[in-house]
């Protein structure tokens, strides 16, 4: 009558419930929780899942690579090229498509000829690096949080569920503006993630809080509790398991969010600081040039659009297989 | 505050200024219509479009390129710089005197006389107590924050805070109503083009206390204040008391000036390109780079207006620094600058010219002289690499540029960065917001390794507001700097003291041109560029003249006007 086997034997109760075909296959692997395979399977069938699933691939490459990539296209993102543009022309690229050119591949930025392939391959980590960073943040806090709140009830859930009405209410970009603006510009990057961070975990911790509420109630949880676990084991190890594809869902969703908010910080002038390239620095620069020089706009916009939108995109049905998963 | 705005007051003395249109090589006579320089026609209004707002609206207190030259519309002094198209637009003529102060023979006491009929709007008459006041007003230490000249050359009492706390100023004698006499703490031969200065406007007895002319002007000029919505518009409409045979200066055609403020400089650029409507008769600053290759079409071509710079772009060396106090590090800087990379970063060839000298091209004194050249302007790195292997840092040393948080600015610390890189100095840009980047290096206590700025004299006649505030040991202040390099050297101390009391001008320039180069062999700064201006004026719009004095090298607004005032 030792715990472990009570939890081992609680959990695909749960899992059988939710999930009939796979159950069997679960119960033989002694899975805490059916449902990886699977949900993996149904979005390999997915071919728009795919395809963003493969330019976000593209793009941490593109971004863990950078180095090296550079080193191949022979162009640093700092580099300035005098020849690639022209002087008399208020620093205009020269050739078409903002001097797109076997030596510059994406063409060059206008003023001071630097590479745009160069700077949208370091730009993709900055972009990246932040917003996974952010991602990782405000998970660890609002699933921990999420669950406390639900879990425990009373006044520790007041307390936390007030505070995230707070965040939620607030005005969240003026504040980020007036903060980044105000502190001192040395290691943005780490700045931007916890100001980021602090506005962003309430949105998982609400969801985490509503259904560890409701988990709570479950039979798993009561034999857990009558078997002698203790709260923090109960919550740790019975209902965090149950949350897995909700939080995997909610975090894959987030991230768009938050390469979309860094993009917009630095295009507002309180993002990264130069030289270091990013995305939406890129895309304020360009605004100006936008008649003489669209391409300068459209590269680094349509790599910002298509990251978002892959990660929307896989979000979406990542959440919509597990959605099916769960309805059966 | 003089370094403050990279558009203080300004002041060049070469008379090419004057007729300084040509758009890409064309000559303005070719223009239809008589071009940019055309008798403008009586009436109508000129449509001013800009960005940033007018630092004040008091004289006492503005003191920059922008508000100046609208100052020259609604206020007049003493004295005032010729109009631009006079034959040497740097002269200082009479304007409320009848003429130049007469000095006493130990060159401490000055005397005006007032001309007949000069008036206020709303018809009271100007009289020396008038002058007197509206001078006065500069020792005010709220009201008083504009141009330092008068406080620095009029002996006033140690105690004297202004009218309106210490009451009537006894060094400025009125024995009569026309009569004005000044007293000098020492001889400063060049004192007409101090009673110039912006702040020297008279004023109504009692007037002017605290914020009474923040959104007030008593006008003394053809022009006095219809509306004024702070951030939006300012209109100016004829001063009925304004007596154009007491005013050679200004030929005031228009019948009223409309300035728009805040609009976005792409917005402004777009509307001049398009030219539709009242448009027709705007004028503007100068266009974005980005505006610049769509000028290329021969209707804006023949638009297109260009004017020298008179301001210099430098990079300072804080000499109190290491390794910057090593002068053979300074001077490996400057060898590894590239000024062709500096250019292009701040709008190209159009918008900028490489400056190897404090001087500019277009001030008097000005010396051509290159201590530290190279091919094309893009840096001499071996001669760099030398300098700093013999001052033992041949593996380069980090260094923190203090750069104001601005789009130009910053793509010139980059092209700075990037060029000191290749001896091995690492450059880290301290981004400073652009309200506080004045105050913050004028600390020396808050200021780091360098630090891009600009400097425009003063006033014309001569270069003694240009080396002197850089340079002078002796002015190092803890607030309010501009000597940034900190450099206190008693030879260059000598030298500036030796040359401020040559009476002959002329001679004195020659010698302040040997000074800037000087100064340069001991590379306390690095001259980066001197901007110029590209200008699109609205096709209706003529009696364009440059005037460095007036305008800081932009267009004097006094002899603009329309060449058909039914347009628009």
């Amino acid at each position: 009558m030792t715990s472990p086997t009570d939890l081992t034997t609680a959990q695909p109760v749960e899992a059988g419930t939710d999930d009939t075909p796979q159950a069997p296959a679960a119960a033989a692997a002694g899975a805490p929780r059916a449902g990886g395979g699977g949900t993996w399977h149904a979005l390999r069938r997915d071919a728009g899942a795919m395809l963003s699933l493969g330019y976000v691939v593209l793009v941490t490459l593109a971004a863990v690579l950078a180095p090296v990539l550079t080193a191949v296209s022979g162009w640093t993102p700092y580099a300035f090229d005098q020849s690639a543009i022209d002087p008399n022309l208020g620093g205009m690229p020269i050739g078409p498509w903002g001097g797109v050119s076997a030596e510059h591949w994406l063409g060059v930025e206008p003023g001071s000829g630097r590479d745009i392939f160069a700077r949208i391959v370091y730009g993709a980590r900055v972009s990246m690096a932040i917003a996974l960073s952010a991602t990782a943040l405000t998970t660890v806090l609002g699933v921990s949080l999420g669950l406390v709140a639900g879990y425990f009830g009373g006044r520790v859930d007041l307390v936390i569920s007030r505070v995230m009405d707070f965040l939620m209410a607030f005005p969240a970009l003026i504040f980020m503006i007036a903060v980044l603006s105000a502190l001192p510009a040395s290691n943005r990057s780490a700045l931007l993630v916890v100001v980021i961070s602090v506005f962003g975990w309430p949105y998982l911790a609400r969801i985490v809080r509503g259904q560890t509420m409701s988990l709570a109630q479950r039979e798993f949880v009561e034999a857990a509790r009558a078997a002698g676990a203790g709260g923090t084991r109960i919550v740790f190890r019975e209902i965090l398991p149950n949350l897995r594809s909700t939080i995997i869902v909610m975090a894959t969703l987030a991230v768009p969010g938050y390469i979309g908010t860094e993009a917009g910080l630095s295009f507002l002038g309180v993002g990264v600081v130069p030289p270091a390239p990013s995305w939406g620095q890129m895309i304020a620069a360009s605004v100006k040039w936008y008649a003489v020089d669209p391409a300068y706009f459209v590269f680094p916009g349509a790599c910002l659009f298509l990251l978002v939108l892959s990660f929307t995109v896989l979000g979406d049905r990542l959440r919509a297989v597990v959605d099916a998963q769960e309805g059966r | 505050m003089k370094h403050q705005r990279i558009a203080t007051a300004a002041v060049a003395v070469v008379t090419t200024l004057a007729l300084a249109a040509c758009g890409g090589g064309q000559d303005a006579s070719s223009s239809a219509d008589g071009g940019f320089t055309a008798e403008p026609a009586q009436g109508g209004t000129v449509h001013v479009l800009q960005n940033a707002d007018f630092s004040y609206l008091d004289p006492a207190r503005g003191w920059d390129g922008g508000v100046n030259n609208f100052y020259r519309l609604v206020y007049r002094q003493l004295t005032t710089s010729a109009p631009g198209s006079a034959e040497d637009p740097n002269e200082i003529v009479p304007d409320l005197a009848q003429g130049l102060g007469e000095v006493s023979d130990d060159g401490l006491t000055w005397t005006y006389t007032l001309k007949d009929g000069i008036a206020f709007a709303g018809g009271d008459p100007i009289t020396s107590a008038e002058v007197k006041f509206g001078i006065s007003r500069a020792w005010d230490p709220e009201v008083g924050i504009g141009s330092p000249y008068l406080k620095q050359v009029i002996d006033a009492p140690e105690d004297y805070e202004g009218p309106y706390r210490s009451g009537d100023l006894p060094t400025i004698e009125t024995p009569d109503e026309k009569t004005i006499v000044f007293h000098l703490k020492e001889p400063f031969p060049e004192f007409d083009a101090v009673v110039a200065q912006v702040n020297a406007t008279p004023f109504p007895e009692g007037s002017g206390a605290g914020d009474e002319f923040i959104h007030e002007i008593v006008a003394s000029g053809p022009y006095r204040l219809a509306e004024y919505v702070p951030g939006s518009t300012i209109q100016l409409e004829r001063n009925p008391d304004w007596d154009p045979a007491t005013d050679e200066v200004r030929a005031a055609k228009p019948d009223a000036w409309e300035f728009t403020i805040g609009l976005d400089p792409a917005t402004i650029d777009e509307r001049l390109i398009a030219g539709q409507g009242a448009d027709v008769n705007a004028i503007s600053g100068t266009v974005q780079p980005a505006t610049l290759p769509r000028l290329q079409t021969p209707q804006l071509q023949e638009r297109t207006l260009q004017l020298p710079g008179i301001c210099t772009t430098y990079m300072g060396l804080n000499t109190t620094k290491k390794p910057l106090d090593d002068v053979r590090v300074r001077q490996a800087i400057s060898y590894a600058v590239d000024r062709t990379a500096i250019v292009n970063a701040s709008g190209g060839t159009q918008l900028g010219e490489p400056s190897t000298t404090i001087l500019p091209s277009t001030v008097a004194g000005h010396k051509d002289f290159d201590l530290y050249p190279s091919a094309d302007g893009t840096g001499d790195v071996e001669a760099a690499q030398e300098l700093l292997d013999e001052a033992g840092l041949s593996d380069g040393f980090t260094l923190t540029l203090d750069i104001r948080a601005q789009e130009s600015m910053q793509a010139q610390g980059e092209a700075v960065q990037q060029a000191l890189e290749r001896v091995g100095i690492t450059v880290e840009l301290n981004l400073i917001d652009t309200a506080t980047y004045y105050e913050t290096i004028g600390t020396p206590s808050q200021q780091h390794d360098a630090a891009i700025t600009g400097w425009c004299p003063d006033w014309a006649s001569s270069a003694a507001t240009f080396i002197p505030p850089l340079f002078d040991g002796r002015n190092i202040y803890e607030k309010g700097n501009s000597n940034l390099a900190q450099i206190d050297d008693p030879e260059i101390n000598a030298r500036i003291d030796e040359i401020k009391a040559m009476t002959d001008i002329d001679a004195a320039n020659v010698e302040w041109g040997d000074l800037d180069e000087e100064i340069l062999a001991l590379a306390p700064v690095v001259p980066l560029m001197v901007a110029r201006t590209v200008s699109l004026p609205g096709e209706n719009v003529t009696g364009l003249h440059a005037s460095a004095n007036a305008a800081t090298g932009g267009i004097d607004y006094v002899g603009v006007g329309l060449k058909d005032p039914e347009k628009g």
